[in-house]
């Protein structure tokens, strides 16, 4: 730690000589030893997952939840501070309301990560607070469909024009990713915490960017790589939770929802025997290589 | 307070009732306004009278007010207010599209007209309709009346000028005109608007919005309404 | 006792209850006018001030400095107007400042309407605003509720039916300065001719590109007071007297103490 002693990193809001704010950088480090927490953007809807780690037998399963809803079409999940986390969600949701009351209609994924990436942002300019403990990442399903104004009263013509354009591309999947330091950006797969690297590795042979992964494949994605992020803490108990946003037509109808149990423990049985599977694989491998040396 | 012609009710002996309790002094816009959706968009339609009492303060007004690339409003009621609600929902319209870096559509338009017309309906005599075109959901017409209500419509009319013409308005709208269908059913409307009000009168002004932007056309009486016709 | 002493206000507050009236604000029953041409705008107005039926000012300005090159016709209260165009011009005035900008017209007429808006007409200021900017000529009108009107030609004030008559009747395309300038005198005469609230004499301000702005202070006096044929002096001796009597210098000194001034300087000078 080249930080430890110079006095730079006393304080948030001072650059140290070669432009770092430790403070920052700390808050990172709170985040990397988060539960890992990832984010998949499939062609109908977004995931959500997130290793939660059991610190005490006498926690209830299933309780104590880490993924939240913003609004009906937005989920969050983050990795680090948990506290931080719920204020972050706070901050999310009251973003989210204003919206409403002044536009009468749902946030756009990509306002709400805006204005969380500034508000996040502000927490590294003082010095009388601390960075956010937490990366969040952001998921959610702008609606296709034609919006109408909250509150309005009739709908328009009957047919052709008016409100209602013929093969417009409109809405979508949306994820970000918001850092302590307030940087955001947006991803086709996003993963933080503990076991992140191993999660992008496996994100990244996903080829998300094609756009062709289903939400249903995409949630089985997740949870098999929440299970090898998992690999490095075996000595761990974690539970695994999940959520997702699917298209209007889509399981969710749109809306931020808890992966339904029957789903959850299909992937998780999936999951296990993906990891079983290479377990197998790399022990086959191993008496190829025994055979071989054999013939030597 | 749901409907139109807010200041088009009449009393006993078929003088204008005073609606809008205009205070003394203030520009009133007795007036005829319309918009329309049409196959490629929307048409917005105004005739230019502006009255103090009975004097015509101004005889070439144009209460086709833009507040966005492709998003204009129709204002009647007083001058005062329809000006200063449009001047801020434009300020909001033009910071929304450079903070979410793509331009607002029709609905946030509306909701923005609808916020400050409901939340000061005590200060604001104002009937406003809002035509917008977007890329996403093409052409839309929306109308706000007295109470600060809003509605979503095929067609709208407003101001004092349009209680004569619902019948006619009625009769000859139909869906999916062309834009020589709808240039003429709003000029043809508003002339006889314009005929039967007395509040109203002298140019009749259109706005077309479709995928191409926006387009303005002038009517004059001396030509019976039938020119110069576009002028930009 | 420190802070605001509303005294005054309660004992308004009672007799206003008892029916004394509130007293009345000098209002300018006005004709106020503008006019632009090719390459500049007209401005003028009358020059009388009313105080009920009384003529308050004779010989008033009405014409006010917002900028060097935008100046504003003033109707309605006296006081509105005096104060709401000196605000506004100095508000004008730090924004060219700190944008390095000459002022826009436009900028001005904003700021007026933004302002007479929030005050839902209780500042009684109708206001024809006129300039040259970069962005060309400007000529508006805002009333004192805040609406705006953009317009070739424009009148304001209890006269501005009669000047209208005038433009509506003579105005014609493309006017050079000296047109412009006769046209709006024309309006302004007729205001003063044929409204009771106007009267006395013209003034004009000529506002045009590269050129400094001219302020024809009663550019025309149609109401000149003429030489009287007859006074009312009467001449010395009219009054007749029982006697005189002439006390001279001398004798002053029978009717009062008179004291010679020290000539030492000293006395003269107070201790602090």
């Amino acid at each position: 730690m080249t930080s430890i002693g110079t006095g730079y990193d006393l304080s948030n809001s001072v650059f140290s000589p070669d432009g770092r704010n430790f403070q920052v950088e700390y808050a990172v480090k709170a985040v990397e030893n988060g539960g890992t927490a990832i984010g998949i953007r499939c062609k109908d809807g977004v995931v959500l997952a997130v290793e939660k780690i059991i610190t005490s037998k006498l926690l209830k399963p299933g309780a104590n939840k880490r993924t939240a809803t913003v609004d009906r079409h937005v989920g969050i999940v983050s990795a680090g501070l948990v506290p931080d986390g719920r204020h972050f969600v706070s901050r999310a949701r009251d973003e989210a309301s204003s919206w409403r009351s002044v536009y009468k209609g749902p946030i756009p994924v990509s306002a709400l990560a805006n204005r969380l990436g500034s508000y996040v942002q502000a927490y590294t300019l003082y010095s009388s607070v601390r960075p956010f403990g937490v990366t969040a990442i952001v998921g959610g399903w702008d609606s296709e469909a034609e919006l109408a104004v909250d509150g309005q009263v009739g709908s328009g013509p009957e047919s052709g024009s008016g409100g209602k354009m013929e093969g417009a591309k409109t809405g979508g999947p949306g994820l970000y990713m918001i850092e302590p330091s307030g940087l955001y950006w947006g991803y086709y797969g996003a993963a933080t915490g503990k076991g992140r690297q191993a999660a992008k590795a496996e994100l990244e042979k996903l080829d998300l960017s094609s756009g062709t992964l289903s939400l249903v494949d995409g949630v089985k994605e997740a949870a098999r790589i929440i299970y090898v992020a998992h690999e490095d803490s075996k000595d761990k108990e974690f539970e695994l939770e999940m959520t997702w946003i699917s298209s209007l037509n889509g399981p969710t109808n749109g809306r931020h929802e808890e992966v339904p149990k029957e789903l959850l423990e299909e992937a998780e049985r999936a999951a296990k025997r993906a990891l079983e599977g290479e377990d197998e694989e790399e022990d086959a491998n191993k008496d190829v290589n025994d055979s071989e040396r054999m013939e030597e | 307070m749901v409907g139109h012609g807010m200041t088009g009710m009449l009393g006993e002996d078929g003088i204008h009732v005073d609606m809008n309790h205009l205070k003394s002094g203030e520009v009133n816009l007795g007036t005829s306004i319309m918009a329309i959706n049409f196959k490629d968009g929307v048409i917005l339609g105004a005739d230019s009278r502006t009255t103090t009492g009975a004097y015509i303060a101004n005889r070439v007004t144009d209460k086709l007010t833009q507040v966005h690339d492709t998003i204009w409003c129709c204002r009647s009621g007083s001058a005062a207010d329809t000006q200063a609600v449009a001047d801020i929902v434009s300020y909001h319209l033009n910071m929304y599209a450079i903070v979410n870096n793509e331009p607002p559509s029709t609905q946030v338009a509306a909701a923005l007209f609808q916020e400050l017309c409901y939340e000061n309906k005590d200060m604001l005599s104002a009937g406003i309709i809002i035509a917008g075109y977007d890329p996403k959901h093409g052409g839309q017409v929306y109308s706000i009346p007295l109470g600060g209500s809003l509605h979503k419509q095929p067609y709208s009319i407003g101001g004092s000028g349009s209680t004569y013409i619902y019948g006619y308005c009625d009769a000859n709208w139909k869906e999916d005109m062309t834009e020589e269908e709808g240039i003429n059913f709003v000029r043809n409307s508003l002339q006889e608007a314009i005929k039967w009000d007395g509040s109203s009168g002298g140019v009749i002004r259109l706005v077309v919005l479709t995928s191409k932007g926006a387009q303005r056309h002038l009517y004059l009486p001396d030509t019976a309404y039938t020119g110069p016709g576009v002028t930009n | 006792m420190t802070g605001f002493d509303f005294s005054n206000y309660n004992r308004n507050a009672a007799l206003h209850a008892k029916g004394v009236p509130l007293p009345k604000a000098t209002s300018t029953g006005t004709t106020i006018v503008g006019c632009i041409y090719d390459n500049g705008v007209v401005i003028a107005a009358d020059t009388r001030a009313t105080s009920g039926p009384i003529v308050a000012d004779k010989n008033c300005e009405k014409l006010h400095y917002i900028a060097p090159k935008i100046w504003c016709a003033g109707a309605g209260t006296a006081a509105d107007t005096e104060f709401t165009t000196a605000l506004i011009s100095s508000n004008v005035e730090l924004h060219s400042l700190s944008t390095g900008r000459p002022p826009r017209v436009i900028t001005c007429m904003t700021m007026l309407k933004q302002h007479l808006f929030r005050y839902q007409g209780h500042i009684g200021a109708y206001l024809v605003v006129a300039g040259v900017d970069p962005t060309g000529v400007g000529l508006y009108t805002v009333h004192a509720h805040g609406s705006t009107d953009k317009l070739p030609y424009v009148t304001m004030g209890s006269g501005s039916l009669a000047a209208m008559s005038v433009f509506e009747s003579t105005w014609k395309p493309n006017l050079d300065r000296d047109g412009a300038v006769a046209l709006c005198a024309e309006a302004i005469k007729a205001g003063i001719f044929n409204d009771l609230g106007s009267g006395s004499n013209v003034d004009v301000c000529v506002i045009e590109k590269d050129k400094p702005s001219q302020l024809l202070r009663n550019y025309i006096k149609p109401n000149e007071r003429g030489q009287k044929e007859r006074n009312y002096r009467f001449p010395k001796g009219t009054t007749a007297y029982l006697n005189e009597k002439v006390i001279t210098k001398e004798d002053m000194k029978k009717y009062v103490t008179i004291e010679e001034a020290s000539g030492d300087s000293n006395l003269m000078e107070v201790d602090m």
